[in-house]
């Protein structure tokens, strides 16, 4: 064990006393310690240690107190004030004192109360500081709480989007009044051609006031000026990482020109160190975007993403009733495009965090679930122990001490049990949290996930719990003792009995634990149903086997739409004549990541009513291969094939779910829809596909021929023999062999990706799973314990009993129906409690009903089976009772 | 010749006894007391040897031991001449005492 920490304490008291006393008498301790026998194993050598730290911290309360006891040199000196100031400190420390070294005399106890909160309490502290890396912590931008995420909703289906149409957002940014300025961003990866070979940047696109709106100024050089964002500036910032790393700090970059993409621009500034949007991603380049002055006629010919801040005295809400009041203009003026659309602001926060939140608090809420049942726990401890106590109390009552001094007595001791275990927690939750952040999967892309520690506010934050869990489980103690008589206590102490009201307390608290064990069990047994029916699901399409690699092709190089054509001809061919590869094809959307891309659906011969927005149905553009590779089954008609070419007649594929919706009793091949102003013939039916994630439903997609206008950025699919994920390098060396500069983004395997999406179902399984596992044990136990004491209490009238003529089996009964009393009311109660709790996990449920009757009766029938075990295991001692033996002890 | 009462407490009496055959290690001291049935918490006692300090009857220093393969330190103490001297009286005094209570009592029948 180190010194140095302990040495540190000494700061914490007056220097005679560390000096003429503390320094010593650590020495003596240090000698004593170092002097025991070197002990064996690691469990004994802890304990060694345990009991030095315990030794020291005495020590250290043991220095206060004699500093303060120590008499004054001139009694006159102090004034009655600070007199009676310092005699409460002093009392408050004797009792702490008191407390500490009656707690070592009982090593039972205290080590079972010490490690059931501080289980409770690290589970806590872990969760929390999570909570206060993701939710509480601020957002590395000035006056970030001001900032709010532009989002567009979908009155008819309910689907939600970050992007906005480019008309759109140029009308709402023109007539909105309660944010400083709506601003446009955009992300993505572009081409960055140093003297070295070509590398990928991560690139944010900004419109003008961009920087103004997050109050950010520039490291180095200058931000961007009115003209930089005319569609003709050539100019860029540098991300401060990129700087640093790739032009070594080079103060000389501002001004230089540097090719990105296909153009060539020159470098204005660098922006501040750690800046980044969002902040959970990297900013390596920013480019001026421009924004067209008035809205165009195809509002949606452009995407973008919107940003502002909240004006001065503005809220979120009235920002959005200002939102929802343009968005209700603009449907009037423009209903064939904006129909049933409105948009809304979310606090930049809310909109980066998103579901990961509630999931945090929930997860929060279990936790402290876990908690009040360690404390339940505890506070029946301490009855039980107090029962061998009353005496002493009764003792101190009569010689005068007072019932709220005898409940400080208690209420000290509390505190000191919660302050071990805070501690103890505390070490616990360093462990918990490193354990919590690598379980949460990689998905889940949420700001402060990286940087989670126990800091400040969540040590703050385990004081807190430490001093409200002392409270709630000695206030118990004390106040079931407060309604005591002191002569009653007298008399009736040497039967040891524990009082009416201190047994309605341990029942009460054990129906407690029990009603908030079942309400765990509900939530985790929901989830798990949850999970079974996510792996049970069929997507429509082939998981196994898939691999995906995300490629960009040098923009230069491939400009032309034939180049890009003639390219992707040869990769397939390469990528299939791959040994091991079954089939290859290329799309633009990778299932199962959530994507909500759409398009307007038209049948030219059945147009929408005038003034109406045509409805939507999903977005991709898919080469012939990627149904094959995905084995997505043709219904009708035919792939995309040789024949789709640029400039080929224009072609689209529809799933199933469109055949039924909108061509129920005919056959949709040869049948044309628009797109625009033209129409594109309809090729071929497949089946639908779970597009955005396994608890996404079958959808209505439009597949658009990738071949015809193939992408410089795009997503191939590679089924492949075996495991696909061994083989990456060699499908990306005969994609090299074509083009060696061939950039490789994202690459993983389809089944990766779908582990991936239900992984926060996963996660949640796993910690409700653990907290509730928890919560039966400790139940159990305090059933246990509540039961194992009355059976010793009325082992007299046990005997008496079976003196009389009752059987075994009828004392087995007898106390069986006592806890089973008990429990049945735990479980009615947690039952209640579980339904109204069971609605918040409704957004995280999957096939599965939040009142599922299924569920409801496994949780309770499991809860009921343990505590019946519980209360069976002291009803089978009782039972075994000797009458003769028992009634002949005084 | 008339005698004053002692400067010393009976505990410091015995504290000074212990150191007056050598120097000796705080906690040696604090045992030996212990032996006497007086019981003091390692920051009582030292405090109280502070206070000897103080008055002059010891002198109190750090000295490095080695314990096991570690180094140490501990606080040893010896008594002053003034502390001697205080001894001395006291005990002088108790043994006026002792003398004056084993003579034999005059009588005045």
């Amino acid at each position: 064990m180190r010194e140095l920490p302990w040495r540190r304490l000494a700061r914490w008291l007056p220097a005679d006393v560390r000096e003429e006393v503390f320094e010593p008498a650590l020495s003596d301790l240090r000698i004593a310690w170092l002097s025991e026998a070197e002990p064996g194993s690691g469990l004994r050598r802890l304990v060694r240690d345990a009991r030095y730290a315990l030794r020291v911290l005495h020590l250290f309360a043991d220095c206060w107190r004699v500093r303060l006891l120590r008499r004054p040199a001139r009694p006159d000196a102090a004034t009655s004030h600070s007199r009676n100031r310092s005699e409460r400190v002093l009392m408050f420390l004797y009792y702490l004192h008191h407390a500490i070294r009656r707690l070592l005399r009982e090593p039972a106890f205290t080590v079972a109360a010490t490690l059931t909160l501080a289980l409770g309490v690290g589970a806590n502290v872990a969760v929390f500081a999570v909570v206060e890396a993701v939710l509480l912590r601020p957002l590395p931008y000035d006056e970030a709480d001001g900032l709010v995420i532009l989002h567009h909703r979908d009155l008819r289906t309910g689907i939600t989007k970050e992007f906005i149409a480019i008309g759109d957002y140029v009308d709402l940014a023109e007539r909105q009044s309660a944010v400083e300025q709506l601003v446009s961003y955009g992300s993505g990866r572009t081409t960055m051609y140093d003297e070295a070979e070509p590398f990928a940047v991560a690139s944010l696109g900004v419109s003008e006031g961009f920087f103004d709106a997050l109050r950010v100024r520039p490291a180095a050089g200058r931000g961007f000026t009115a003209e930089d964002h005319r569609p003709d500036a050539r100019v860029m910032m540098l991300g401060y990482d990129l700087w640093q790393n790739r032009f070594a700090g080079d103060p000389g970059i501002v001004g230089r020109s540097i090719r990105i993409g296909q153009q060539t621009r020159t470098v204005t500034g660098i922006a501040p160190r750690g800046f980044r949007f969002p902040p959970n991603s990297a900013t390596e380049v920013i480019l001026p975007i421009s924004v067209p002055a008035s809205a165009p006629a195809a509002r949606k010919s452009d995407w973008t993403f919107a940003l502002a801040r909240l004006a001065p005295g503005q809220t979120v809400e009235r920002a959005t009733a200002d939102m929802a009041s343009i968005s209700r203009q603009l449907e009037r003026e423009y209903p064939e495009s904006n129909q049933a659309s409105t948009y809304y602001f979310l606090p930049l926060r809310d909109a980066l965090v998103g579901s990961t939140g509630s999931a945090l608090v929930l997860m929060l809420a279990a936790v402290a679930v876990v908690l009040l049942i360690a404390c339940a726990n505890v506070a029946n401890l301490q009855l039980a122990r107090s029962l061998a106590r009353r005496r002493e109390m009764a003792v101190r009552m009569a010689l005068g001490a007072g019932r709220g001094r005898l409940a400080t007595l208690l209420l000290a001791e509390s505190l000191v049990l919660a302050g071990f275990a805070s501690g103890l927690g505390i070490l616990f939750a360093q462990w918990g949290v490193r354990a919590l952040v690598a379980l949460v999967p990689a998905s889940v892309d949420v700001p402060g996930l990286a940087d989670v520690r126990i800091n400040v506010p969540v040590l703050a934050f385990a004081l807190a719990i430490a001093v409200a869990t002392a409270l709630a489980f000695g206030l118990v103690a004390s106040m079931t003792m407060r309604l005591e008589q002191a002569a009653d206590v007298l008399v009736t102490a040497g039967r040891a009995s524990m009082g009416r009201l201190a047994r309605r307390a341990t029942s009460g608290l054990v129906i407690v634990e029990v009603a908030l064990a079942v309400v765990l069990l509900m939530g985790a047994g929901l989830i798990l149903r949850s999970f079974a029916g996510l792996l049970a699901v069929d997507p429509g399409f082939r998981i196994e086997r898939v691999m995906t690699m995300g490629i960009q092709l040098p923009a230069d190089r491939y400009a032309d739409a034939n180049a890009r054509s003639a390219f992707y001809t040869r990769a397939f061919d390469a990528l299939r004549a791959v040994p091991g590869v079954e089939e290859a094809g290329a799309g633009v959307v990778i299932p199962l990541t959530g994507n909500n891309w759409t398009v307007p659906f038209e049948r030219p011969e059945q147009p929408v009513p005038a003034g109406e927005r045509p409805p939507d149905v999903g977005w991709q553009a898919a080469s012939g291969g990627f149904f094959r590779t995905l084995e997505i089954p043709l219904i009708d008609g035919r792939f995309f094939g040789e024949q789709d070419r640029p400039g080929g007649n224009p072609v689209v594929i529809i799933s199933e779910a469109i055949q039924q919706r909108f061509f129920p009793n005919e056959s949709a091949v040869g049948r044309r829809v628009k797109l625009g102003q033209n129409t594109a013939e309809i090729v071929g039916v497949v089946g639908s596909i779970r597009r955005a994630g396994l608890n996404d439903q079958p959808r209505a997609d439009m597949y658009f021929p990738f071949e015809m206008n193939p992408g410089g950025q795009i997503v191939l699919f590679v089924r492949t023999a075996g495991e696909p994920v061994p083989m990456v390098n060699s499908l990306r060396a005969p994609l090299r062999g074509i083009e060696p500069n061939t950039l490789f983004q994202e690459t993983s395997s389809l089944s990766d990706i779908a582990s991936e999406s239900i992984r926060v179902t996963e996660l949640l399984l796993w910690l409700l799973g653990v907290f509730s596992v928890t919560a039966l044990l400790l139940a159990a136990v305090g059933i246990y314990g509540v039961m194992a004491c009355a059976v010793r209490q009325r082992t007299r009238e046990i005997g008496t009993r079976m003196a009389v003529g009752a059987t075994r089996n009828d004392i087995l009964l007898l106390v069986m129906r006592q806890g089973s009393r008990v429990a049945a009311l735990g479980l009615a109660a947690g039952l209640a409690l579980g339904l109204l709790a069971a609605r918040s996990l409704r957004s995280v449920l999957y096939g599965v009903s939040a009142t599922d009757p299924t569920t409801l009766t496994v949780a309770a029938a499991v809860l009921g089976a343990a505590t019946l075990l519980a209360c069976y295991l002291p009803a089978r001692r009782a039972s075994a009772t000797d009458p003769a033996r028992t009634l002949s002890q005084p | 010749m008339g005698r004053k009462l002692p400067d010393v407490s009976n505990l410091q009496f015995l504290a000074l006894g212990i150191l007056m055959a050598g120097e000796r290690p705080g906690r040696e001291i604090r045992e030996a007391v212990r032996r006497f049935g007086v019981r003091r918490s390692a920051a009582a006692f030292y405090q109280f040897m502070a206070r000897l300090e103080r008055d002059g009857l010891v002198e109190g220093w750090y000295e490095q031991i080695v314990v096991g393969d570690q180094r140490v330190t501990e606080r040893r103490y010896r008594v002053t001449g003034a502390g001697r001297r205080s001894w001395a009286e006291t005990r002088a005094f108790y043994e006026a005492v002792q003398q004056m209570a084993q003579a034999p009592r005059s009588s005045n029948a």
